[in-house]
């Protein structure tokens, strides 16, 4: 569909653009296998992108559902948590006898995929109950089932280890982490792209302006939401697994930290909702935002953070893609224009 | 031609039997019977609040029948679902717009194809050409090609109506349920429409049940009108029979 303007070009980044940015990426943590005693790059700056990498894969996952679909996920972090705890008892070695021996002492990747595999299935099971509920009682129920499965792994001590949290087996490879976080992104935001470019992805959006008008044109529409949900949560699980490895401890506070799902929402929201490139913006800004304002205002930078949030939602409701595009009017070129009407003559879009 | 398909003892299109709606005590419908047959333009008209939009919605299965059953092409759809019954070749318009306004007049054609028989596997690629050649021929069938790129919520109401009708005539139905496909529109926009069904109704065979306020409407359209009144029918036959009809005027005008 020629009409589907690719959020890229939007961004007036082009292709070229686009693979040096990459490419960049890619070579960052290069001068750690050539000259690791100059220490050119730190650890520290790797596990900062890693971290960034992450969240870009988060907010891109919540917006498949969030953004595409309609459906504002308050507690899409569960599948995260899932995955993570998934990944974790199949690492580890849980002292319950009930629980297979088969099942303990896995090495990291295929945990990895199982843990993403089980956050698939909990999201079919439970999507088939929840996405039967529109706007916010979805949202609430979402909420709920975050803090239920938080309490539920509290209780399953012997499994879990409780609030005690377990440990995984310590791997501090900062460059093999930043190159499966990075890869893991790329292919989330492939997929994110393509996906828009389908039919799959139009009726996802149809659901979102629409949902009877789509299920009377014949869009079975129970069975696109609960794909959507359980790829997001697949992709989210796998983070989890990732996110759990890295930090070689999980307890419950830690895994299920409900700021994880409002960052996945504030960052797709201040990007863009809905497109493919907004939740990568919006990830990078934000995370780099806050560790610039967490360093120089320590005491204020979750008010920062609120006004921020206050400010996208009033001043850019479609992000920062809406401002960039030149189709979507968004309010706050207008508003550049009401204040400073002298600038109006350059500033103004053509039509 | 439509009085002789009932003489020949055709079976119905559609057929609604004793259907019920309930909303809490009230009785939206009350055991309404009715039955279309292949090839005919039939009008639904009755006062607001009499009925008909629910009778639609049942029709269409967007809300559940109460009580009664109804048939499609011999089927029996009571209890299936939306997308069940526009797979099997039932279309509507709505009597408050639904177009996917954040979507473009070609994204909203292509989005309302025939998705019978399609797994989710066959939507993981771009549109088929041939669905985008049949929109763009209803595009321009319904005199939209001008606004095939723009975003369906900058429609006028009028061009809105249009296009839900080229949605609906997307998926290539046997039968289409206009919900005041004429409300908001301007009288040469109105001629359009009505140039439209006709030319579906006579090249394509295709049955429509029209609601309406716009009396004159009906009688230039329709062979065969129902009336309800209190979700009960109140009448049916011909436009002229109808307008003589003294339950009729009473239901309009009052006693």
């Amino acid at each position: 569909m020629a009409t589907l303007t690719l959020t890229w070009q939007r961004l007036h980044l082009g292709r070229w653009g686009l693979l040096f940015v990459v490419l960049l990426l890619v070579a960052v943590p290069l001068p750690q296998f050539f000259a690791p005693e100059r220490n050119l790059v730190t650890d520290s700056l790797l596990f900062s992108l890693t971290q960034m990498f992450i969240l870009i894969t988060l907010a891109s996952n919540w917006n498949l559902t969030g953004g595409l679909t309609g459906y504002v996920d308050f507690g899409h972090a569960v599948f995260f948590g899932v995955g993570a705890y998934g990944t974790g008892i199949l690492m580890g070695q849980p002292g319950w006898e009930p629980w297979p021996e088969a099942l303990t002492l896995w090495s990291f990747w295929p945990a990895m995929l199982v843990g993403g595999i089980v956050a698939a299935v909990f999201a079919v099971l439970l999507g088939s109950a929840t996405l039967r509920l529109k706007g916010p009682y979805f949202s609430i129920a979402m909420l709920g089932t975050f803090v239920a499965m938080r309490e539920l792994v509290r209780v399953v001590r012997p499994l879990t280890g409780g609030g005690l949290g377990m440990t995984l087996p310590p791997y501090l490879n900062r460059p093999l982490f930043y190159y499966l976080t990075l890869t893991l992104a790329g292919l989330v935001v492939a997929l994110m792209w393509w996906i828009r470019r389908t039919e799959f992805g139009s009726t996802l959006i149809a659901i979102r302006e629409d949902e009877v008008g789509a299920e009377m044109r014949g869009i079975n529409t129970t069975l696109h939401k609960i794909t959507a949900f359980w790829i997001a949560a697949f992709l989210s699980g796998l983070v989890g697994g990732i996110w759990a490895y890295q930090n070689a401890y999980i307890d419950p506070d830690v895994v299920f930290l409900p700021n994880r799902t409002v960052d996945m929402v504030m960052m797709t929201m201040l990007g863009g909702l809905g497109t493919v490139a907004g939740p990568v913006i919006g990830a990078a800004t934000i995370y780099w935002l806050r560790d610039v304002v967490w360093s120089n205002l320590l005491l204020f930078h979750q008010i920062a953070e609120g006004i921020l949030l206050i400010i996208i939602v009033l001043g850019a409701p479609e992000g920062i893609m809406g401002v960039l595009g030149d189709r979507s009017a968004t309010s706050l070129p207008r508003l550049w224009r009401k204040w400073f009407p002298s600038t109006s003559s350059e500033s103004e879009q053509p039509a | 031609m439509n009085s002789q398909n009932q003489t020949n003892g055709q079976k119905p299109l559609l057929e609604g039997q004793n259907v019920s709606k309930y909303f809490g005590g009230l009785a939206a419908l009350n055991g309404v019977d009715f039955a279309l047959y292949r090839g005919e333009i039939a009008g639904l008209i009755g006062p607001n609040g009499s009925g008909k939009t629910t009778l639609f919605d049942c029709l269409s299965r967007v809300q559940d029948i109460s009580e009664g059953h109804v048939f499609f092409k011999g089927v029996e759809i009571t209890r299936k679902k939306p997308y069940q019954v526009a797979h099997m070749g039932l279309a509507r318009t709505f009597q408050v717009i639904r177009v996917y306004r954040k979507l473009t007049v070609l994204e909203n054609m292509l989005l309302s194809r025939q998705w019978r028989g399609e797994s989710l596997f066959n939507q993981l690629r771009p549109s088929h050409p041939d669905t985008e050649e049949r929109a763009s021929q209803l595009i321009e069938f319904l005199l939209l090609d001008q606004l095939i790129d723009e975003h369906a919520g900058n429609l006028s109401g009028g061009q809105q109506r249009l296009l839900e009708l080229g949605m609906a005539l997307m998926p290539d139905p046997d039968l289409i349920l206009l919900d005041e496909a004429t409300s908001g529109i301007n009288p040469t926009l109105i001629e359009t429409i009505k140039d439209r069904i006709r030319q579906l109704n006579r090249e394509q065979g295709k049955t429509f049940l029209l609601v309406e306020h716009n009396i004159q409407f009906i009688a230039d359209m329709c062979t065969r009108v129902f009336v309800l009144n209190y979700g009960e029918k109140l009448a049916e036959g011909t436009p002229d029979e109808i307008v003589k009809n003294d339950a009729v005027i009473e239901a309009y005008f009052g006693a």
